[in-house]
């Protein structure tokens, strides 16, 4: 007797969910798409907020940067819960390997005198920043309007709590365990004078009311203090006997080539969009000349010390 | 004189992962007929089917190298006349 192995195929009576079937036809889909494409409730709101009258509770309006369909923009990393934890549970886990490297052979304690002031005085103080940012990013992921333009703020704000917990864990590390220098970064914030202007920003920018200001004006920041503190001590600190810097701050610099991807490509979508292109050209270049000048005027702050102690070591 | 180019295929598991790939599978192949079968998605075109990283880049939002083309395939017919570290292309070459 001969048997044939037939398969029977039945067809789904679909194969996504409605929101993505609505914008791209019924056809698979990915997660991404099926949990962010129009989640947002868009109307049927029956309270207005008591602190702004004229506005809904979600509202296109809490930003001057405006965007025909929300929708054009999409995270380029297609970040959900789950790629997102995945994804920062192994870069955290590189980071305690980096750190553990680091303790087991003393490489902090090691550094030389000028690295360990910057370490401790310019850059741990930056968790504070870090905290800030923080707050901001936060207030984009509650005002933003679109899914899509949540999910980043959302993850960028808890990104934010991660890099003040590797500066912190780094400040630990750096005091042997004690939390004499996260200490000290504190009363460094509070009152050393490099770290002043740079404290004095972030406050101002945690009271603007429009959301994507203050997550651009947060980035004007970034843009200045990663590749500066980061990315460009990387070859000071290699040839200067400071090769536990360097593996210290290229997890920092690895973050701030993952936050760029959505934050550039959003700012194109801005830019670029057909109905609102124009004005929000506009508006982007007044956030970019309000804040772009005060984030060089701090960050330039931070650089003057940076540059005393390596002028002083060479 | 006419001839008809030969089918090749590939079958890709039908996962969450390979979606992006079979998305840019699909945007540089535009003669690309697609069937979906339990666990399995058969990709088929006339010719060649051209697998550029760049496009699976944009599709999965990551980085991707063409060696992870193996963990996708169950399986294909035609040669891999190329596969470097940007571009696989499957088709017949005799």
């Amino acid at each position: 007797v001969q048997y044939e192995l037939r398969y029977q195929v039945i067809e789904p009576k679909r194969q996504t969910y409605q929101n993505v079937i609505d914008r791209f036809g019924d056809q698979p889909a990915s997660r991404y798409l099926e949990g962010t494409l129009d989640i947002e409730p868009r109307e049927n709101f029956h309270y207005r907020p008591t602190w702004v009258q004229d506005r809904e509770l979600y509202d296109a309006r809490y930003t001057a940067l405006q965007l025909t369909d929300p929708y054009s923009f999409l995270d380029p990393r297609q970040y959900y819960y789950t790629p997102y934890v995945t994804n920062r549970a192994a870069a955290h886990d590189e980071f305690g390997k980096t750190l553990a490297y680091l303790e087991q052979r003393d490489l902090l304690e090691k550094m030389p005198e000028s690295w360990k002031h910057i370490l401790g005085h310019v850059v741990v103080p930056l968790r504070h920043y870090e905290s800030g940012a923080q707050l901001i990013t936060v207030a984009g992921a509650r005002f933003a309007y679109g899914t899509s333009l949540e999910q980043c703020c959302t993850y960028a704000a808890f990104d934010r709590i991660g890099n003040a917990q590797m500066l912190s864990r780094v400040g630990l590390a750096l005091g042997g365990g004690a939390a004499e220098v996260l200490k000290s970064a504190k009363q460094g914030w509070l009152d050393a004078e490099h770290l002043q202007p740079l404290r004095r920003l972030v406050e101002e920018i945690m009271i603007v009311d429009d959301w994507a200001e203050g997550v651009l004006a947060v980035d004007a920041i970034d843009k200045l203090v990663y590749p500066l503190l980061y990315q460009g001590l990387d070859e000071a600190a290699l040839l200067g006997g400071a090769g536990a810097y360097s593996l210290f701050a290229q997890h920092l610099t690895g973050w701030f080539a993952d936050q760029r991807k959505w934050i550039d490509a959003l700012v194109t979508s801005w830019s670029t969009d057909e109905q609102h292109g124009a004005a929000n050209l506009e508006v982007l270049a007044r956030i970019d000349a309000t804040w772009g000048a005060r984030a060089v005027e701090a960050v330039g702050a931070l650089d003057a010390v940076v540059r005393r102690e390596l002028g002083e070591a060479a | 004189v006419t001839t008809t180019l030969r089918q090749v295929g590939i079958d890709i598991q039908d996962s969450e992962e390979n979606r992006g790939l079979i998305d840019a599978i699909k945007a540089d192949n535009p003669e690309l007929t697609i069937r979906h079968l339990p666990g399995l998605v058969k990709l088929q075109a006339a010719g060649q089917i051209v697998i550029n990283r760049d496009t699976v880049e944009q599709k999965l939002g990551r980085e991707w190298e063409t060696g992870e083309f193996q963990l996708a395939i169950v399986s294909y017919a035609g040669n891999f006349s190329e596969w470097d570290d940007d571009q696989i292309i499957v088709k017949w070459e005799h």
